[in-house]
């Protein structure tokens, strides 16, 4: 089977002639030339590994399909069911063998990348690992798929995962970037186990149907539709999902769930793509009486990947915008790139307690949960002038009525206030009264104190 | 779309990567907790920076609107000649940039920076303390043309909410300028509250 001129699949008779997956159309057919190629149809291998899948689903829920013919099982949960791993690996070979008959490999250990590593190197019975990082040591590094990384790697003379595995992490972090990262952490055995990003259980989208969608065309465009709103719902900065949770309502009422997993973060035209398996294989096989009636997807497992930064994860980001504000202060110095944290205080600029970025904030000046008698209420102007500048203001009545802003005078439409402010009267600072003051051209924050009224802030 | 969750923002209000989003407007109408606001997003992710030319920006303003304290870098700067470089090597490294716009900054620095944006995936709202921006540069222009508070009275209440009537253009708006209203109480995200096509030129009232 071909896809793109590429080999992807081959019979026992192909493969004893030498052609291996990965091999050029060309060179497989002067290799075997009674072979017969077929255009690789992956809805149609999603549709023929389907039985599969619902025989291991029976036994283990919560199974996750990675392409037509590639099937990860967690078994946490089955290990402490069935009392062992051996059991669990014995009874899913069992019902692989009885959906599909033999020659499924069968692989165990921690992580998904090495659960296929494992099944790869399995023999005709399943092999479980005890040791991940032991078992993936000798792996050559181009088992890790890029193609690149994996030449650099090798022309810097790392050969084996082992030997990547034992390089430091900050090391490899700032040589060899995200990537590397991700190869450094998959050589270590620890694929994927820090703790993905949780997707709130209520973000999905979905599609009703009426009448039902019956046709594969028709359900491969409601497909890409769904798709497109779901990576319209993550947004630009929400990341895209490693685990696509597929639910298709049957127009008798069933429902069918499946999940989609994959190493690499789904683009939407990825999902749509499972999807439209997914739901071709349900389709033909009866799965979906009726007719799909109601449509669902929901993300998992978001990766920050796709995205400019993975500050919370990446190493190489935050060093990055560590390098980008090291900039800003080398060209301004250190006072003028700041940090701040809230206090207390009864003055908008009091409020904010500022530090040099790369400096902790020290401990705040002023206690943020005292009272602040005469503290001027939130919103908190967006501009604070530091040293209060001088304001016209026209009072009639004791009432503010003009302000002047540049060359024109402003009415007054509403003002509040005052806060008081009691000075300290022994180091001979007056008392100030603090006014909200509201024109049509904006809100101030105005402090009167010895008869002069000064600007003290912008609620801009 | 009733089941649909949206997470993201009004695109209206959101700083998107290696999009420019140009903030126009008289100081008072509220562009300045707008564009902080478009940095809480991207701060959900990493630090953001806040270029404050004039040394006013207040970072209580962009608490409230939902950047954390801990991913906020008010960078100072207010001499013209450096604000290019400084703003350069923001881009560089950090998701979303805010940046007041010193008075006589060229329009070839600001094209480059936009460039850098785009080619970094960064998003930079650029807020032109005096004057506007060269045509076609920000993705999407916001230019607020009026603002009314609700809250104070005459000498009594504080103010509470407010609602910014902008005018917003640009490829973000497909080349259909819009009047947009935007409510802000302070506490929750400020958001839009409607939309109307703008009147065409000439007939504007008010």
């Amino acid at each position: 089977m071909a896809a793109g001129g590429v080999v992807t699949a081959a019979d026992e008779t192909a493969a004893a002639a030498g052609v291996r997956p990965g091999m050029r159309r060309r060179e497989a057919e002067t290799l075997c030339p009674a072979a017969v190629t077929l255009d690789a149809d992956p809805a149609a291998e999603a549709a023929a590994f389907e039985p599969v899948v619902r025989a291991v689903e029976e036994m283990v829920p919560r199974v996750e399909v990675a392409a037509p013919g590639l099937l990860f099982v967690p078994v946490a949960g089955a290990v402490r069911y069935y009392g062992g791993e051996q059991p669990v690996v014995d009874r899913v070979a069992a019902a692989v063998a009885g959906a599909a008959g033999p020659g499924a490999g069968i692989g165990l250990a921690d992580g998904p990348f090495a659960a296929r590593a494992a099944a790869g190197a399995a023999g005709p019975g399943p092999l479980v690992v005890a040791d991940t990082a032991a078992f993936l040591a000798t792996f050559d590094v181009s088992v890790l798929g890029t193609a690149e990384l994996a030449d650099t790697f090798r022309w810097l003379g790392i050969t084996t995962l082992g030997e990547l595995a034992a390089l430091p992490r900050a090391a490899v972090a700032s040589r060899f970037g995200p990537a590397g990262l991700e190869a450094h952490r998959v050589a270590r055995g620890e694929d994927r186990r820090v703790a993905p990003r949780r997707v709130p259980d209520d973000v999905f989208v979905e599609e009703r149907f009426d009448p039902p969608v019956t046709g594969l065309e028709q359900a491969g465009f409601a497909a890409r539709a769904l798709a497109n709103r779901l990576s319209g719902v993550l947004g630009p900065w929400g990341g895209i999902p490693h685990r696509i949770h597929i639910e298709a309502e049957a127009a008798t009422g069933g429902v069918r769930s499946r999940v989609w997993r994959s190493a690499d973060p789904f683009t939407e035209a990825e999902v749509a793509e499972r999807v439209r398996w997914q739901l071709q294989a349900w389709v033909e096989g009866g799965g979906i009486p009726g007719g799909i009636a109601r449509l669902r997807l929901a993300p998992a497992d978001l990766s920050d990947r796709g995205r400019q930064l993975r500050l919370d994860q990446d190493g190489v980001s935050e060093m990055e915008a560590r390098r980008a504000v090291a900039r800003a202060q080398a060209l301004l110095g250190p006072d003028a790139v700041l940090g701040a944290v809230p206090q207390g205080g009864r003055d908008p600029g009091e409020r904010v307690h500022w530090h040099r970025w790369e400096e902790a904030p020290g401990p705040p000046e002023r206690d943020p949960a005292a009272p602040w008698p005469g503290r001027v209420p939130t919103p908190a102007p967006a501009l604070v002038i530091p040293e209060p500048r001088p304001l016209e203001v026209e009072w009639e009545g004791g009432f503010p009525v003009r302000v002047r802003l540049g060359s024109r005078w402003e009415p007054v439409l509403a003002w509040a206030g005052p806060w008081r402010r009691t000075g300290r009267w022994w180091k001979g600072e007056e008392p100030a009264d603090r006014y909200q003051i509201v024109t049509s051209a904006g809100a101030f924050l105005c402090e009167v104190a010895g008869g002069r009224c000064l600007l003290a802030g912008v609620y801009d | 779309m009733d089941n649909l969750v949206d997470m993201s923002p009004d695109p209206i209000l959101a700083a998107e990567p290696g999009r420019v989003v140009g903030l126009v407007g008289h100081p008072g109408l509220g562009l300045t907790r707008l564009g902080l606001g478009m940095l809480a997003g991207p701060a959900r992710l990493g630090p953001v920076a806040a270029v404050d030319a004039r040394g006013w920006l207040s970072p209580a303003a962009a608490w409230e609107v939902g950047v954390g304290p801990d991913r906020l870098v008010v960078v100072r700067c207010a001499d013209r000649s450096l604000w290019p470089r400084v703003t350069a090597a923001l881009l560089e490294g950090l998701g979303a940039v805010y940046a007041e716009v010193p008075a006589g900054v060229g329009d070839a620095v600001l094209r480059r920076l936009a460039a850098l944006a785009r080619s970094r995936r960064s998003a930079l709202v650029l807020r032109p303390l005096r004057g506007g921006l060269p045509s076609g540069l920000a993705h999407l222009r916001l230019e607020a043309v009026g603002v009314r508070w609700e809250g104070a009275g005459e000498g009594h209440g504080l103010l509470l909410r407010r609602r910014i009537t902008l005018r917003a253009a640009g490829r973000a708006m497909a080349g259909i300028e819009r009047v947009v209203e935007v409510d802000d109480d302070g506490t929750h995200a400020v958001r839009v509250v409607s939309r109307l096509a703008a009147a065409p030129a000439g007939q504007a009232t008010g």
